[in-house]
């Protein structure tokens, strides 16, 4: 097929504004005398709040306002759940929930003001491991509920107990993975406005998903959702970090410039940011595999249990992905599964590019290697005789028949590109010296979008200008990712338009349809059909009138290069003349793609359906350097191998694969938010370590291509698949190399050496 | 607080401030300057957002009190486009996909900038070491090396 | 919050005139690339003070001289410096590979020796090497001078000998005969921008394939860099080619924990820190050969 704007790697159209410095993100945004807030955070994970006084920092110059719970409407939201406190009332339940927010003339007299506030806590104590706030009869640490369960996921497919029966041999191992922060460069910021035009507040900032920041806002006020209008500025980063802790802030800064009538900002420091903001969930799981001598799976069985922290947020539909992908892409007959999440007074989690597969991959793809290691077969054998192919049918019950199944080809091509047989072989000899290469790979499919966690549904505005210009409004927002780009790329193969006569409008809830959240590697797929069929009903009518104007047929006329072209492909005119002619003639211009996805299916008693209505598919193998005297590990080489159906912007596509091999080696190696009876230890980038350029191996991205029959030109996901297979690649490079296994993330350097994790205890920051 | 006088040259514009002895060049460049694409993204000198160019010299612009560069020339992102054209640099980082949030994009290219003021022909572990105080969550650095790479072979082949 | 009024002397008899009569309430700023970490964190280790005064532009104090028996660095030499000087590279090049590691180029930019040494980290990458190296610090107040071996200067976790009308401004390196060979170890956690969890200088001549003068400092090992001396002693005159490689690791992490004691970190540091020494020596060996 032959395209002329997508497909290609197209120049991003907001990077100008990035590379001068003029892009305005949260924390850039001026009003007229803004006011500056500062939260007050508890000081204890968990205690009671017996008094608030306020009076001497309400006496401190430039004061304006100070809220404490009292103040909020409706102190409790969430998307699932709703159980966040906006501010914490009776209890604090984690170290970061906010007891008051202060807004004054000046940040420093809102900084000197924090601390002339006296709390009178009562300190309690709290429950720090998920395992003990499963225990009937533990103390509840959300009093009206009946448990700390959040939620259980069952699985239930064949007859496990048979499917043991028949297994050669079984294994059991369990693994761990720690809380990790997404660590976006840029902090949280937003920046309410009282009354603009008809809004009650207007919130601008670094919102990852406006509508839902919307919701929470309009329940926190108790206001009509269309009296709360949230502008979303440049983003730096999000990986689905700026939700509901951003929704959070949003209404704190709202509460605040309704009482002061001024439009108020309220801007994290790195440090705030690491202590309010959820994490990525650690889990702990229990795996048991069964399998014949040659390497055919029978049974699988496996309990994960992630810490949701105090509150609910999104650990519902983070264990429900869980669930899908905890046996990894193989054929098994028979499954028991069960993924819970409890509450704990530990920082809450939810939402981080992934969003429950890291986790599981980790164990699962570890797993098959201590598998393959105990059948005496080589890791690629053993997976090739299991994985799914067309028509294969996974643990939940679901026929893969609507797409190509490319797991073989995603796993052949990066076998091959990086030589891994002939160097697996040859590492896992004797090697001298201290430093020990190896080399691991391991695959996943993952499904596209939503899912069965809600109706996948989003819509574009497209309106074309009189002089042949568009404007694009959508309701998936930029994250950094390149959405911007790729849906200009999409509507320009349409309408035969070049990207930069498209204008992507910034999300704002005035006018952007409500589309769900950009999350879950759905904008691509979802959004980009949206926006390919605004642009198909805009092409139609402007089809409709040339034909009629022109004694054309609509079968005859294309749009190309920005000109409209008839019979015999003889040019009509100019798309922009023709605009101003159908203005004129009162044709319609504007045109709204509204796009629901296929059909899916889930029985949540035994977690079987079809749960997503395509997948994609990848590989990647880790090639390290382990020195075995100091625990360092080197990253050599990552070849990562996605299937995306199709790259609408390859350069993109490398972006994102190179990010997210970035991301999965920083949670392979170094990354670990560290906790101490609920308190954080490493609340910065010195303490909290994220990869540098110098931590990046070469990187060798193959991009896959085979068209999915529901994506747009074929366009399915590669946000989140980039990252959840590094660490287990890493892991079992590291096995392949030191002859070591490490069952808990991150492998670091006294895993290595000490074969288990070392604690300092402490950090009551 | 008693304010200090500090007399500043920035992006090649002469400013006499009176600073709080406590206000970083950060604070004074995003605050008083209104030059916001120096990004704070930290606040103790670890990822580099706030990276501006003090004398010839890459620096945390986090980790420097105002009062403390009397006399100083100060470049930062808004100055290397001059006359409305653009620095090499950013050129080469549109073309290469370099940037994807463009956070850490201002202080990346300031980085870059020194080294190659200082050395117009870095090799790769040059050009690493100037940016490895620079924290990108996005990129996996690859297409930043490669733009900043592509402009060191433009220059040499002229 | 921390609040203080800024002092900014134009040269050092100013600072020191200023010092000496209320050094009590000012906190010293060179780089500040550790100071303002700490003023933004409201550290403990800040104490109280009311004057932060500024020294890091006075002129004199950042030059590198070359005297006949000493190399003498002026405490506001920044890494950048010491890692572009020649005459550094070219005498005390384990001086060079310390410097190289310490954060980011940003960092070195601003960061200062007098710096790294006044702020007394047990990991400060420059300390161990100069502790290799023997080295000495000149500090000076308003009336008096006076130099004592860095090693005494450290008294403690984040803690030096400086009093407060003193300003510490140069170091002396005694010069080393050709012979002399060295390295530097340093185990982190990412490549670049990585606080050590161990670091390790050693300094030797070999003498007819013996270790003569053997110099071993271990930073991040124990609550303050310092020199290994029974290791030293065990070393000392030992043949080169009969290295009892078990022994020497399992004393090196005997002398660690004599000094430090059992910590959180031992079960880790224990075993590497003689892993370490092991790998220098074998470098300078291998160079030697």
């Amino acid at each position: 097929m032959e395209f002329n704007h997508v497909h290609k790697s197209k120049k991003r159209v907001d990077v100008y504004e990035k590379v001068t410095g003029r892009a305005k993100y949260g924390a850039d945004m001026r009003f007229p005398d803004m006011l500056y807030a500062q939260t007050l955070y508890t000081k204890y994970p968990y205690a009671e709040i017996k008094n608030i006084d306020l009076d001497k920092a309400k006496k401190q110059t430039d004061v304006e306002a100070i809220i404490t719970a009292e103040d909020v409407p409706n102190n409790k939201f969430g998307v699932i759940i709703e159980n966040q406190q906006v501010l914490a009332e009776d209890k604090s339940l984690f170290i970061g929930d906010g007891i008051a927010v202060v807004a004054a003339k000046t940040a420093k007299a809102a900084a000197r003001a924090i601390e002339l506030i006296d709390v009178e806590y009562k300190e309690l104590e709290g429950i720090y491991d998920p395992l003990k706030a499963r225990k009937e009869g533990s103390q509840l640490i959300h009093e009206e509920n009946e448990s700390n369960q959040v939620i259980h996921h069952p699985l239930r497919k064949g007859n496990i107990k048979q499917g043991f029966l028949e297994s050669d041999v079984i294994i059991k191992r369990e693994y761990d993975t720690p809380f990790i922060e997404q660590s976006y460069i840029e902090p949280e910021a937003v920046v309410a406005v009282p009354y603009q035009e008809n809004s009650t507040i207007t919130v601008y900032g670094s919102i990852q998903n406006p509508f839902a920041t919307q919701g929470a806002v309009a329940s926190v006020l108790k206001e009509k959702l269309n009296k709360i209008r949230i502008v979303q500025n440049h983003m730096g980063g999000s990986f689905g970090g700026k939700d509901e802790v951003v929704s959070s802030m949003a209404a704190r800064a709202a509460i605040l410039a309704l009482k002061t009538k001024k439009p108020v900002r309220l801007v994290n420091t790195r440090d705030q940011s690491i202590k309010e903001s959820y994490k990525r969930h650690p889990y702990k799981m229990k795996y048991k595999i069964g399998a014949t001598h040659d390497g055919q799976l029978k049974a699988m069985q496996i309990e994960a249990v992630a810490d949701s922290g105090a509150y609910a947020c999104q650990t519902p539909f983070v264990t429900w992905r869980s669930v899908v992908q905890a046996t990894g892409p193989y054929e098994v007959a028979n499954v028991k599964t069960d993924t819970y999440g409890f509450y704990t007074n530990n920082i809450y989690t939810g939402a981080m590019r992934g969003y429950g597969s890291p986790q599981v991959i980790f164990a699962q793809e570890s797993l098959m290697d201590e598998l393959a290691e105990e059948l005496d077969m080589d890791p690629v054998e053993l997976r090739l005789k299991n994985i799914y192919h067309n028509n294969s049918i996974t643990a939940s019950g679901q026929k893969l028949d609507s797409h190509q199944v490319s797991l073989e080809e995603v796993l052949t091509k990066a076998v091959e590109k990086s030589d891994f047989i002939e160097k697996y072989n040859r590492y896992k000899k004797e090697q001298t010296g201290d430093k020990k290469r190896g080399i691991g790979l391991s695959i996943s499919f993952r499904g596209c979008s939503l899912g069965a966690e809600a109706i996948d549904a989003a819509g574009i505005i497209l309106s074309l200008k009189k002089d042949g210009s568009v404007n694009l409004y959508s309701g998936l927002a930029e994250n950094g990712q390149g959405l911007k780009t790729v849906y200009c790329q999409i509507a320009g193969e349409i309408l035969g338009l070049d990207i930069d006569r498209i204008n992507f409008m910034e999300v704002d809830t005035l006018i952007s349809p409500d589309s769900g959240s950009t999350v879950a590697s759905r904008a691509t797929l979802i959004g980009g059909n949206a926006v390919k069929k605004a642009a198909n009903n805009l092409k139609n009518r402007i089809k409709k009138f040339i034909a009629e104007s022109y004694e054309q047929t609509e079968d005859d006329i294309v749009l190309k290069d920005g000109k409209i072209y008839g019979k015999k492909s003889i040019e009509i005119m100019s798309i922009a003349k023709m605009s101003s002619m159908a203005a004129m003639e009162g044709v319609c211009l504007t045109s709204y793609g509204w796009y629901v996805s296929p059909e899916i299916s889930w029985d949540e008693e035994i977690g079987q359906g079809n749960p997503y209505f395509t997948y994609v598919y990848g590989c990647q193998v880790a090639e390290v350097e382990v020195d075995i005297k100091t625990g360092e590990i080197n990253v050599l080489k990552m070849t990562a191998a996605h299937d995306v159906g199709r790259a609408i912007n390859p350069a993109n596509v490398k972006g994102q694969i190179y990010g997210g091999v970035m991301m999965g080696l920083g949670y392979g190696i170094m990354e670990e938010l560290k906790t101490n009876q609920g308190y954080i230890q490493n609340t910065n980038f010195d303490e909290y370590l994220i990869p540098t350029v110098k931590d990046m191996p070469d990187i060798d991205p193959i991009i896959v291509e085979n068209p999915d029959p529901d994506g747009p030109f074929g366009a399915k996901s590669i946000g989140e698949p980039t990252l959840e297979l590094g660490a287990a690649a890493i892991a079992n490079a590291v096995a392949n190399a030191a002859d070591k296994r490490i069952r808990s993330l991150p492998i670091n350097l006294e895993q290595i050496i000490v074969g288990r994790k070392l604690s300092k205890g402490g950090g009551q920051k | 607080m008693q304010k200090v006088k500090v007399s500043l040259t920035v992006n090649r514009k002469k400013y006499n401030l009176e600073v709080d002895p406590d206000e970083r060049l950060l604070d004074s460049l995003r605050d008083r300057l209104h030059l916001t694409g120096v990004k704070e993204g930290c606040s103790i000198g670890e990822c580099g957002a706030c990276t501006v160019i003090i004398d010839g010299k890459a620096v945390n612009s986090c980790m420097v009190y105002t009062f403390q560069i009397d006399g100083s020339h100060v470049l930062t992102v808004e100055g290397l486009e001059i006359d409305g054209r653009l620095d090499p640099l950013q050129l080469s980082f549109i073309e290469h996909q370099a940037v994807q949030c463009g956070f850490c994009t201002p202080g990346m290219l300031m980085s870059a900038k020194a080294l190659l003021n200082k050395n117009p022909n870095p090799d790769k572990e040059a050009i690493k070491t100037a940016i490895e105080g620079n924290l990108c969550r996005c990129t996996g650095y690859q297409q930043i090396i490669e733009a900043i790479e592509a402009v060191v072979k433009k220059d040499g082949s002229e | 919050m921390i609040e203080f009024e800024a002092l900014k002397p134009q040269n050092l008899k100013e600072a020191l005139a200023v010092l000496k009569e209320r050094g009590i309430d000012i906190k010293l700023l060179a780089g500040g690339t550790d100071l303002l970490v700490e003023i933004n964190n409201n550290s403990d280790r800040l104490g109280n003070f009311k004057y932060l005064m500024d020294i890091s532009s006075i002129k004199g104090l950042d030059e590198i001289e070359n005297e006949k028996k000493h190399l003498i660095i002026g405490a506001l030499c920044t890494h950048t410096q010491i890692i572009e000087s020649k005459l550094i590279e070219g005498k005390f090049p384990i001086l060079v590979r310390g410097a190289k590691t310490i954060g980011s180029t940003q960092i070195r930019n601003r960061g200062t020796i007098g710096g790294n040494i006044n702020n007394g980290s047990p990991a400060a990458d420059l300390i161990t090497p100069l502790l290799a190296l023997k080295s000495s610090v000149i500090l000076k107040s308003k009336n008096k001078k006076r130099e004592l071996p860095l090693q005494d200067f450290i008294t403690g976790p984040y803690k030096t000998d400086r009093k407060e009308d003193e300003i510490l401004t140069k170091i002396k390196i005694p010069k080393i005969n050709s012979d002399y060979q060295s390295s530097f170890q340093k185990v982190k956690r990412r490549q670049a921008v990585a606080i050590s969890r161990i670091n390790l200088a050693v300094v030797t001549d070999i003498k007819e394939m013996r270790f003569n003068d053997i110099r071993i400092a271990f930073g991040s090992a124990t609550p303050t860099a310092i020199r290994f001396l029974k290791m030293e002693k065990k070393l000392k005159q030992t043949q080169i080619n009969e290295l009892n490689f078990d022994s020497i690791i399992e004393q090196t992490g005997q002398e660690m924990v004599e000094i430090a004691g059992e910590r959180w970190s031992t079960p880790y540091k224990k075993p590497v820190v003689g892993n370490l020494l092991i790998r220098a020596l074998q470098e300078i060996i291998r160079e030697v050969q």
